[in-house]
């Protein structure tokens, strides 16, 4: 018996120091290598990430991702994230870059990178058509939002700088959760990007409307792996790529274009450098 | 040589602390956590500058809404336990089928299917004006949010938690021999006074222990909160993630809070154990006298309590006089009329409800289920992506696969586990019990949080699936750990000692006597195991696993307007595998039967 034990125990001693030394290379490093890109993105963010009526899982961010692993000349390897995961996979080496409709937020620099803005939205309140008109109605109303999200934060710093010294905010794990919650009355109105409320607000024409204004900046970043340059502007420079041979606008237009469910004309243009 | 020395305690613990000792310095000194976490408790107690707030203090008021579902829903729990249970062995059969179908259903589909289902599904069949009333609840009591979300967790806990519980005293009062109801009838107690006086005290004694557990069980399950909005425990945890992405920092207070409140409940839990143990005052060891001491207080209180209530003597003449007879005779007749339009009103009731569920299940939309059922059954086999592991298998296989594959490692786990902590080898025992303590105190949840997100930091990686998996084996092998050492405690001393005696070695006891029997009573533990750990594989949702529930939710999401059909045959495919499960288990236990173990589940 005690030699199983200290085989045993040796096993394990062994197993820790084995499984030790499995650290990451850099990641531009790491992926010519594996000829493969882990890209992240959410499987509930309609229209970035979700899945159709075939099941198959597609959405601008998808577009965007595949995008890149083509022009890179790897294989395209999705992986799936949600709002509390989309950090932690890049902080532990899960995935190589996040689309996930993500907020370049300077808080969030403290654990990963960004790459330029290749996305520009802004948060509103998505409510029942008629029954507000603007922000201050908000006040003291049960509003939806999705924990881990700069959303949420935004939205409490609003209701509290209207004059809400408690505000009514109920945080859930998805953004199906809000709409459902929405749509039973549960909640009053539901607070996030204003494309992702407009993706969920098409399917039920009509019930639902933004608004008041802007009242949050959300500009999207691609999460990338903290202090890994040489990665970070190998894909800045994807994008710029794409944005100037017109597949950034090809994707956008699939996406938001004027025959897509929620059009949303391409107005800014991402930054450029010479 | 060796082994004389490994049989002295000291030894034993000085091996142990040495172990522990370069454990700690091989993480602290070697050991580079992978892709470079920083840590930083100073998250936990000092204002972030970022939020100008200090984030401990979301834990402790999830701690304090832990706390408040917990002990709310054990409450309504025991009451509705009590009274199905009690109602299961009725004689009037409507009521006794209410109360199985109830245990049956309850039991048997997942604990987060069913929170969505109070949460998004139910009221839309209440009327708008009390609908509206029932979202727009905001309390504050002492501190606490009461709102629509908290009512819901906490009654939905409640009612998953009552069908456990109805069953534990349903068996704990058919385990009463017949003889004594019979000698209490013919000694001419009344039904009333039969159950109070003989069958619930000594039910009770049978039931209080097996009861203790469940609350245990409760406290632990109110971490599925989270999915409905509440800011419990575990929701803290994660905000303090999602807001600092310190995770390591803040699941590990999570984890430390509710070790110790499981720790504490069993510790109380194991008093009042020793407190029921009937032994003589000299029989009685430290154990018992500190369990006498700690609930003397209460007995004192309670009897003073019966004192002061009880009411005054009555003059009692056997024979009536008229009018006191023509009185009584009124009174049965009348109670007579009670108990049967109590009965009509049940059943009319019961009709009602059928009605009204029928209409529910008629009016959802078929071919939206047929045309997803596939789906839900394998989702995208064999036509996967290669983001997805096993082909693109999901859906209800999925989640069978994922049980399997739990149970039949955990086994092996725990057959190693329990017979180390069957053992009397420090050695053995100490790591063994740490393994099954730390593991069972806490939620599921929070295991599949520390392998999916932090085994990573321990260079160790693996995919959502596999991640999940090995939670839920890590997990089930504690409980199986524990239900092997019970077998292994089971079988008699002397069994070991004749062993010994012929020769046997310690591993050769375990393999050839003590283990094919102690493995027969456990089968249908076991068996229980099983279909607990298959109903669990819900949670691997939250890390978006394909199993069923994630599926559902996904078509859900894609079809957003009948959310409803979708979930509802989500339960049902729950429902329907765990009782033909549920079922098969009974058999195999009737079949092992002997009259030293039960199936507990």
């Amino acid at each position: 018996m005690f030699k199983k034990v200290w085989t045993l125990m040796a096993l394990a001693a062994l197993l820790l120091i084995v499984a030790a030394p499995a650290q990451a290379g850099k990641t531009w490093d790491q992926i010519q290598k594996s000829k493969e890109l882990r890209a992240a993105m959410l499987t509930t963010g309609k229209p970035f990430g979700f899945h159709d009526d075939k099941n198959e899982w597609v959405g601008f961010d998808v577009d965007m991702a595949q995008e890149i692993a083509k022009r890179l000349g790897v294989k395209f390897v999705p992986v799936k994230a949600d709002n509390n995961t989309r950090i932690e996979f890049l902080v532990t080496g899960k995935a190589d870059l996040t689309l996930a409709n993500m907020t370049h937020k300077r808080a969030r620099e403290e654990s990963i990178d960004f790459s330029i803005t290749y996305f520009f939205d802004g948060q509103k309140i998505l409510a029942p058509k008629g029954k507000f008109k603007e922000l201050k109605d908000f006040v003291g109303k049960k509003i939806g939002t999705m924990q881990g999200t700069t959303s949420e934060v935004n939205l409490r710093n609003l209701l509290k700088g209207l004059g809400d010294k408690n505000p009514n905010v109920v945080s859930y794990q998805d953004e199906q959760a809000c709409f459902s919650a929405l749509e039973k009355g549960i909640i009053d109105a539901w607070s996030t990007d204003s494309t992702l409320l407009l993706g969920y607000a098409v399917q039920a024409p009509g019930k639902y409307e933004l608004v008041g204004d802007f009242f949050a900046d959300e500009p999207y970043g691609i999460g990338l792996p903290h202090d890994d340059s040489k990665w970070r502007n190998t894909v800045n420079a994807l994008l710029q790529d794409m944005f100037k041979d017109g597949t950034y606008e090809k994707i956008y237009n699939k996406w938001f274009g004027p025959d897509s469910p929620y059009p949303m004309p391409l107005t800014r243009k991402i930054e450029m450098w010479p | 040589m060796i082994r004389h020395y490994l049989e002295k305690t000291w030894v034993q613990y000085l091996v142990l602390a040495l172990l522990a000792l370069s454990a700690v310095g091989y993480f602290v000194f070697v050991f580079h956590f992978g892709y470079g976490y920083r840590f930083d408790w100073t998250v936990l107690y000092k204002e972030n500058p970022s939020y100008g707030e200090v984030l401990g203090h979301l834990l402790i008021d999830g701690l304090a809404l832990t706390l408040a579902i917990s002990l709310g829903s054990a409450a309504l729990a025991l009451f509705l336990g009590t009274v199905f249970g009690l109602a299961r062995l009725s004689k009037f059969r409507p009521l006794s089928l209410t109360a199985t179908v109830y245990v049956e259903f309850f039991r048997n589909t997942p604990l987060l299917v069913q929170l969505f289902f109070w949460y998004f599904a139910l009221p839309m069949g209440l009327p708008e004006d009390l609908r509206r009333v029932l979202y727009d609840i905001r309390l504050d009591l002492w501190g606490l949010p009461v709102n629509f979300e908290f009512l819901t967790a906490t009654v939905g806990l409640g009612i998953y938690t009552g069908a456990f519980m109805a069953e534990i005293i349903r068996a704990g009062i058919q385990s009463i021999p017949k003889g004594l109801l019979e000698a209490a009838f013919s000694s001419g107690l009344s039904f009333t006074q039969t159950l109070r006086k003989v069958v619930l005290p000594l039910a009770f004694r049978a039931i209080i222990p097996p009861l203790g557990s469940e609350f245990l069980n409760n406290m632990k399950n109110s971490s599925l909160a989270m999915v409905v909005g509440v800011p419990e425990l575990c929701w803290s945890a994660q905000q303090i993630k999602a807001l600092t992405f310190k995770g390591f920092e803040a699941t590990t207070a999570a984890t430390v809070i509710y070790l110790s409140l499981s720790l504490s409940m069993a510790a109380l839990l194991n008093m009042v154990n020793l407190r029921l143990k009937i032994l003589g005052e000299k029989e009685r060891g430290f154990g018992h006298k500190m369990a006498h001491a700690l609930f003397k207080p209460l007995e004192i209180f309670l009897e003073t309590l019966a004192e002061v209530l009880r009411p005054s003597p009555r003059p009692v003449s056997l024979t009536l006089t008229p009018f006191q007879a023509t009185m009584k005779r009124l009174g049965l007749a009348a109670r007579k009329v009670l108990i049967k339009t109590g009965k009509a009103l049940y059943l009319a009731l019961l009709a009602y409800t059928l009605y009204l569920l029928a209409k529910g299940l008629a009016s959802l939309d078929y071919g939206l289920i047929g045309e997803n059922f596939a789906s839900l059954l394998i989702w995208r086999f064999p036509h996967g992506d290669p983001s997805e592991s096993l082909m693109g298998l999901g859906g209800l296989s999925l989640s069978i696969f994922m049980a399997v594959v739990a149970i039949s490692v955990s086994f092996f786990i725990g057959l190693f586990v329990g017979m180390g902590r069957a053992a009397k080898n420090q050695i053995a025992r100490i790591p063994s019990l740490l393994y099954i303590e730390l593991v069972r105190g806490n939620p599921l949840i929070m295991i599949i949080f520390w392998i999916y997100f932090f085994l990573p930091i321990f260079g160790l990686d693996l995919d959502v699936f596999w991640s999940a998996t090995l939670a839920m084996t890590v997990f089930t092998g504690a409980y199986i750990a524990e239900i092997v050492r019970a077998g292994i405690q089971n079988v008699s001393r002397g069994q070991f000692e004749a062993a010994a005696s012929t020769g046997l070695s310690y591993l050769q006891t375990m393999r050839l006597i003590v283990l094919p029997q102690a493995l027969k009573q456990m089968l249908p533990a076991i068996a229980g195991q099983f279909i607990a750990i298959f109903k669990d594989t819900s949670l691997a949702y939250i890390i978006g696993v394909f199993e069923l529930t994630y599926v559902g939710k996904i078509i859900a999401n894609r079809l957003m307007v009948h959310p409803f059909e979708i979930y509802t045959t989500v339960a049902v495919v729950y429902f329907v595998c765990c009782y033909l499960m549920s079922l098969g288990a009974g058999k195999l236990e009737r079949r092992l039967a002997s009259d030293t173990f039960r199936l507990n589940m």
